[in-house]
């Protein structure tokens, strides 16, 4: 198996993709999105299909060799590989939402739709097992930077009339070169798909990036907790510490790595027994299950132990964009005598067309000394 | 040791599907048979959608809401890569993207409402006139 997909298929479909998305942007005339959309989700379907076919493949390639080479053992390959319907459906329902995003005429159904690619990207991330990163992305998106946006598109949006509640602007209407550009970004997609699907690796046969135990070196206490909670150690016993006391992090807990049985690396905990000369090792295979780290601790580790700098430069980022942010809303803006008129214009336009009055013109804020 | 988490408990079916093996030591069923190549399929294409919104719509909301499908792939993308290696480095990335994102999006809304308030229109065509 040379690539993952077949290069062809996948320009195939990007073509049929960038079609659809064509078709589905706002235009002039009303646009076919209902089409757009379908030929999309077609091009979306056939490269799931095309995922899901050689994913089976690659597990029928790599996996056990007993199996034979029966219809049975093929249904069982696919038996298989049926629990990643979640991938497909979340991926599915991210990438629709944002097709909506980029074609919805109002502002605030776009945002609307983000929010659903969040949520359905919260999905992948609870898939990929980064739960940490899942809630604080509902958090953060959802919560914040979406209500800011809604804030925004509320503020910055002229006061409707009555009989121009209907109406909408000529520039969410209609798109600028949607054609030439998604020509572009589809070129772009096919490329990079097709340059991608030549190393394609699974993701859980990487004996070289086995996820370590290392973290629990460093916090001794909370080992010895949960070895005494679990009875696993006794009244007067204690881990064994690393020799080098040089270390600046005080006593890590000793925790040699090994290679377990099955070919798998995995540690042994060395406990001290109570006339502090005896040593008896805890194999890997006899941890309690409270010693695994969540994922939430591992990001911390990773944070705190291996970037700290890294936590106060994101701090830094916020500070100066809240900073930013209050000296931009504090300055008053005079709108400019041309802007007038052409807003004038535009009301006088957008009346004709909604049958209604527009009323910019009534919502010229009090300037006092802008700058210009 | 590879760590069944929250993520493989929220998983359905992983242990009720009768004779359903779990392949690689502990890990949970749904990655079986999903490659890297999955997600980075539909991190770049989100990326490309997000692009193409940039370019076409003219509303500078919508524009913005734009470059934010972009972060979300990128974002995909690093915990993909996370995952693939063993490691929270793309945890990290993420956070760091949380941030940038969150900061341009404090920034840019207000520019957003003083351009708004300038020339009473969202239409990113009104500062044609700053090209030169």
């Amino acid at each position: 198996m040379d690539t993952f997909l077949s290069p062809l298929l996948l320009y195939g479909a990007c073509a049929l993709g960038g079609a659809g998305v064509a078709l589905a942007l706002p235009k002039q005339k009303a646009a076919p999105f209902v089409f757009g959309a379908i030929l999309a989700a077609a091009a979306f379907g056939l490269v799931m299909v095309l995922l899901g076919v050689a994913s089976v493949r690659a597990m029928s390639g790599s996996g056990d060799a007993s199996g034979g080479q029966g219809a049975a053992a093929t249904a069982r390959l696919v038996w298989d590989a049926l629990p990643n319907y979640h991938f497909y459906i979340f991926s599915a329902i991210a990438l629709g939402s944002a097709l909506r995003v980029i074609t919805h005429q109002r502002p605030i159904y776009s945002a609307l739709w983000f929010i659903l690619t969040i949520v359905s990207s919260c999905g992948l991330y609870l898939i990929l097992q980064a739960e940490f990163m899942a809630f604080a992305l509902v958090i953060v998106y959802g919560g914040a930077i979406l209500i800011t946006y809604l804030f925004v598109i509320m503020l910055a949006t002229e006061a409707p009339t009555e009989e121009s509640v209907e109406a909408m602007n000529v520039y969410d209407r209609v798109s600028r070169e949607p054609v030439i550009a998604t020509f572009a970004g589809f070129l772009v997609l096919a490329v990079l798909t097709t340059m991608l699907a030549g190393g394609a690796k699974r993701l859980e046969l990487n004996p070289a990036f086995v996820a370590t135990d290392a973290p629990l070196a460093l916090m001794p206490a909370r080992v010895e907790k949960v070895l005494r909670e679990a009875g696993v150690m006794e009244e007067g016993e204690r881990l064994a510490r690393m020799p080098s006391a040089s270390s600046r992090k005080g006593e890590p807990v000793d925790l040699r790595t090994s290679v377990a049985a099955d070919g798998r690396p995995g540690g042994e905990l060395r406990i001290v027994a109570s006339d502090g000369k005896t040593v008896r090792v805890l194999p890997l295979a006899q941890w309690p299950e409270e010693l695994r780290l969540s994922n939430t601790e591992r990001v911390a580790m990773e944070l705190i132990e291996r970037n700290p700098a890294s936590i106060e430069i994101a701090a830094v980022v916020l500070l100066m964009a809240m900073l930013g942010a209050v000296v931009l809303a504090r300055k008053k803006v005079e709108m400019d005598e041309m802007a007038k008129a052409q807003a004038a214009a535009r009301a006088r336009e957008g009346g004709e067309l909604s049958g209604g009055l527009g009323s910019a013109a009534a919502f010229v804020p009090p300037s006092v000394g802008g700058n210009t | 040791m590879i760590d069944t988490t929250f993520g493989a408990a929220l998983t359905l079916g992983q242990f009720t599907l009768g004779q359903f093996t779990l392949g690689q030591g502990d890990l949970p069923a749904p990655m079986s048979g999903i490659t890297l190549y999955h997600y980075l399929f539909t991190a770049s294409t989100m990326f490309v959608l997000g692009l193409i919104g940039f370019l076409t719509r003219r509303n500078l909301i919508v524009m913005f809401l734009s470059t934010e499908l972009m972060f979300q792939a990128a974002g995909i993308a690093l915990i993909a890569f996370g995952r693939f290696h063993m490691n929270q480095t793309g945890d990290a990335f993420v956070i760091f993207v949380l941030t940038v994102a969150a900061a341009e999006a404090a920034l840019a809304l207000a520019l957003i409402v003083l351009l708004f308030r300038r020339k009473e229109t969202l239409d990113g065509q009104a500062w044609a006139s700053m090209k030169g």
